[in-house]
């Protein structure tokens, strides 16, 4: 609490409400970054870094050899991040091998190189398999000319991706269109996890979440619900302003920069639209806001937490 | 009668059994015990044969018969003549003369039951699982007492070993557990134990065979470590479906409380039966109570933010087995590179035969003696689901020897007959691994998919051989958690040592027939 005493007088129960019932799916990850500074060295440039820095951090300072592509990453500092999920920030370091330059703290006298092969492999690997699973049909893409997964593609080179794209309409799930604010393309989602932490961690609002496993994971309500606007989003758009591909978009730009090609939109691109229903919702709040309610049980016979409480 | 000291009993009947023949066992024992004679009776764990069980042990004088898979008739036979003190020697598989309170498994010269050393399975099978009477007898002391009186002999001990840790459960798998040790010592800040025994890979056996028969050997290590490192909780991780696993450690934590009273909880926690709740990172989660579980980002490693953020040390029962040997000063044992034993499961297609213990400068192919094949093999898968193939296995049981060799670690051999087909099996473990995965990182979630197609394709004429190596490369370096870096094992050894079944299946042809079938 602050010392300042302008708070002497309030209460000191915050009426806030608690995070406690969130559960967006995601693990427990430590903090990333370096515990204190360091002068590490990438590719051969002498390089300063303070406590709290990665190591992509100190490879943003310098002009490296290699492109470090870091899809995935956002802001740390945002409260976003680093998830290191798309491994496209692969570097090669003399001690532990090829490591996650977005998460991996550096560590005094360590040698980055960030331009040789393995590293080099593996971030071009990690972008195709990426682009094997997204809809590229970036012509009748809202994000077309202002998405990371376009602009990383385009700074790698990518001509020919070794895995194709996904392009068939019978791959493609349908687009949640049931909100008049904001629409959902999971094809064009690279679970990034961006805009679950926005949702948490940032604004608190504990509506979207991770769920599923391997092939079926993607992203999802904490309610339980199927669409949007069957969840208990209030449509604050921070999960649209952090997406870095065409995944969440803002309903007002879904076609704004699509190309005009003759018969082809955003929305006939897609296999199927659900929510059609909620056109012109007069509000932005969606109907499930006061019924909050969890899908949330612990997979864990009893939690851990409990055995704590219950010992003192 | 169950409950009190089998080892000085004479006679005495013995029904040693796992989980899997659990149910057998407890009808002999019924029978024993009504045929209603003075015989001590006494239901123990497995002594790592599953497939010669239920074993039954009749003792007499310090003499023992074993018979594997008795009849119930057979079962009163034995029990009866047991009450004039002789054991039938008709139908017993082997007789043994030892010292009548030994308490380590008498075992014959010859056969299944002679193969590998019991430097850590001695009492398995033997001694009443959470008898902790029984248990000392096995040495002086109690690892937890020793702690106590000086903990830092113990620290001292394993912190100036080269043991690796065992199993792909554990958080210093392969590598030196005294850095694990140290890190969580150093970052004393209210560390605690984790013994992961989640262990859903049918058969890996290890870990399952330990906390059944010798669940006192596991908690005692734990507890003693966990009082050198100044720990203040023990938690022991499970498969929900590992129930008499489940009842045995509950037993002999409390058991070993009452008579060690270090004010250190021990905690046995269940999380779900798939393979990724044993990852060390995904058992956190569980532990955590977390409802979905996925990998963690590392580093930090659980050493410095564990449960809770907590630092914590993470071992399978394997290796604090091990550490309970180091401690028991068994003299050195093993490869001067991975001292001590591993243990290693042999199965075959259909079922698990049997656990025995190799000394990891002994070779692979010394566990094979403990079973009794009806058909040839033809190659091996060696570590578990995301084992590697081979068609040789002398190769050593160490870490370092087994890793050259491309293989895994996590101690299983699984033989393959003539029938198997090798691209249809490394595609069923691809399809597993893309089905099963967390789905947190790229290089697994989406590279087991395209591992899939890429094989699929083989099937129509194309095998892109140097696009899977790329791949499996990717993945192995770059994947978030050990299930990605070992999901393409299968495949690239099966490359290694049986090109020529890719390419024939390239021109449409199945060696083995299997995929032209369907």
């Amino acid at each position: 609490m602050s010392t300042d005493p302008i708070w002497e007088q309030s209460h000191n129960e915050p009426e806030v409400p608690l995070a406690e019932d969130i559960a967006p799916g995601t693990a427990n990850d430590p903090d990333a970054g370096a515990t204190e500074r360091a002068t590490i060295t990438i590719d051969g440039q002498r390089v300063e870094t303070e406590a709290g820095a990665t190591l992509l951090d100190a490879c943003q300072t310098i002009e490296t050899s290699g492109d470090v592509l870091a899809l995935c990453s956002y802001d740390e500092n945002a409260k976003i991040g680093p998830r290191s999920e798309c491994r496209t920030c692969m570097v090669e370091t003399e001690r532990h091998g090829v490591v996650p330059s977005c998460s991996f703290p550096p560590r005094d006298g360590m040698t980055v190189h960030t331009d040789t092969e393995r590293a080099r492999e593996a971030r071009d690997v990690n972008l195709d398999l990426l682009l094997s699973n997204h809809n590229l049909l970036c012509t009748t893409c809202g994000k077309n000319g202002r998405c990371e997964l376009q602009d990383v593609s385009i700074e790698n080179n990518v001509v020919d991706p070794r895995y194709g794209v996904m392009h068939d309409r019978d791959q493609l799930g349908p687009i949640d269109d049931s909100s008049p604010f904001i629409q959902i393309d999971r094809n064009k989602c690279i679970l990034c996890n961006r805009c679950v932490e926005a949702c948490n961690d940032v604004q608190v609002e504990g509506v979207l979440r991770m769920e599923g496993s391997g092939d079926d994971t993607r992203i999802g309500f904490q309610n339980g619900a199927e669409t949007m606007m069957e969840s208990t989003c209030v449509s604050c758009g921070h999960c649209a302003t952090v997406c870095p591909t065409g995944a969440l978009l803002e309903q007002g730009l879904v076609d704004a920069t699509t190309l005009p090609v003759p018969g082809f939109t955003h929305k006939n691109s897609a296999e199927e639209i659900v929510g059609r229903e909620y056109d012109h919702q007069p509000t932005q709040r969606t109907p499930m806001k006061s019924e909050l309610e969890t899908q949330n049980e612990p997979q864990a016979s009893e939690q851990f937490t409990t055995a704590r409480a219950d010992r003192s | 009668m169950a409950d009190g000291r089998v080892i000085d009993g004479t006679p005495a009947v013995r029904v040693a059994t796992g989980s899997k023949s659990h149910g057998r066992g407890q009808e002999l024992l019924r029978v024993a015990n009504e045929a209603d004679t003075s015989v001590t009776t006494a239901a123990v764990g497995s002594v790592g044969h599953v497939g010669l069980e239920p074993l039954v042990m009749a003792t007499v004088d310090g003499k023992t018969a074993f018979y594997s898979r008795p009849s119930t008739e057979r079962m009163e036979t034995i029990a009866t003549t047991l009450e004039e003190e002789t054991a039938p020697a008709g139908g017993a598989m082997a007789v043994v003369e030892h010292d009548p309170a030994t308490p380590v498994l008498p075992t014959p010269e010859t056969g299944p039951l002679s193969v590998g050393s019991r430097r850590v399975l001695g009492g398995c099978g033997w001694l009443t699982p959470t008898n902790v009477d029984e248990y000392t007898d096995l040495r002086d002391d109690l690892f937890t007492d020793r702690a106590k009186d000086d903990p830092e002999s113990v620290r001292t001990a394993v912190m100036q070993s080269d043991l690796r840790g065992r199993g792909r459960g554990d958080a210093s798998t392969d590598t030196s557990i005294a850095a694990e040790w140290t890190t969580v010592y150093e970052t004393s800040d209210d560390p605690l134990v984790v013994v992961n025994g989640n262990e859903a890979d049918d058969h890996a056996d290890g870990d399952r065979l330990l906390l059944e028969s010798a669940p006192l050997t596991v908690v005692d290590a734990a507890l003693s470590s966990a009082i050198a490192l100044r720990a203040t909780d023990v938690v022991i991780y499970l498969s929900e479906t590992e129930t008499i696993a489940y009842e045995r450690v509950q037993e002999a934590a409390s058991a070993l409380d009452a008579v060690t009273d270090t004010g250190i909880p021990i905690r046995v926690v269940t999380g779900p039966d798939e393979y990724t709740a044993g990852e060390p990172t995904m058992a956190l989660e569980a532990i955590e109570g977390n409802h979905r579980i996925e990998a963690r980002r590392q580093p930090p490693g659980p050493s410095e933010y564990g449960v809770n953020g907590r630092p914590t040390l993470i071992h399978t029962p394997r290796t604090f087995a091990q550490i309970g040997a180091l401690l028991a000063g068994n003299g050195s044992s093993g490869a001067s590179s991975d001292p001590g034993t591993r243990l290693i499961t042999v199965a075959d297609d259909d079922s698990t035969l049997a656990t025995t213990e190799l000394s990891t400068d002994a070779t692979l192919d010394a566990a094979l003696s403990a079973v009794e094949l009806e058909n040839g093999w033809h190659g091996a898968c060696v570590g578990g689901v995301f084992g590697g193939m081979t068609r040789s296995l002398d190769v050593p049981a160490s870490a370092p020897g087994l890793r050259s060799a491309h293989l895994g670690t996590n101690g299983v051999v699984e033989l393959l007959g003539e029938s198997t087909c090798m691209v249809a099996l490394v595609g069923e473990r691809a399809t597993f691994a893309k089905e099963t995965n967390c789905g947190r990182c790229v290089p697994c979630r989406e590279g087991t998919k395209q591992l899939v197609y890429i094989l699929r394709r083989v099937y129509d004429g194309e095998y892109k051989s140097e696009i899977l190596r790329e791949l499996a490369r990717v993945m192995r370096t770059t994947s978030l958690c050990g299930f990605g870096r070992d999901a393409s094992r299968p495949i690239t050894t099966a490359m290694e040592e049986f090109e020529t079944e890719f390419a024939a299946h390239a021109k449409g042809h199945c060696p083995t027939g299997i995929c032209n079938q369907s």
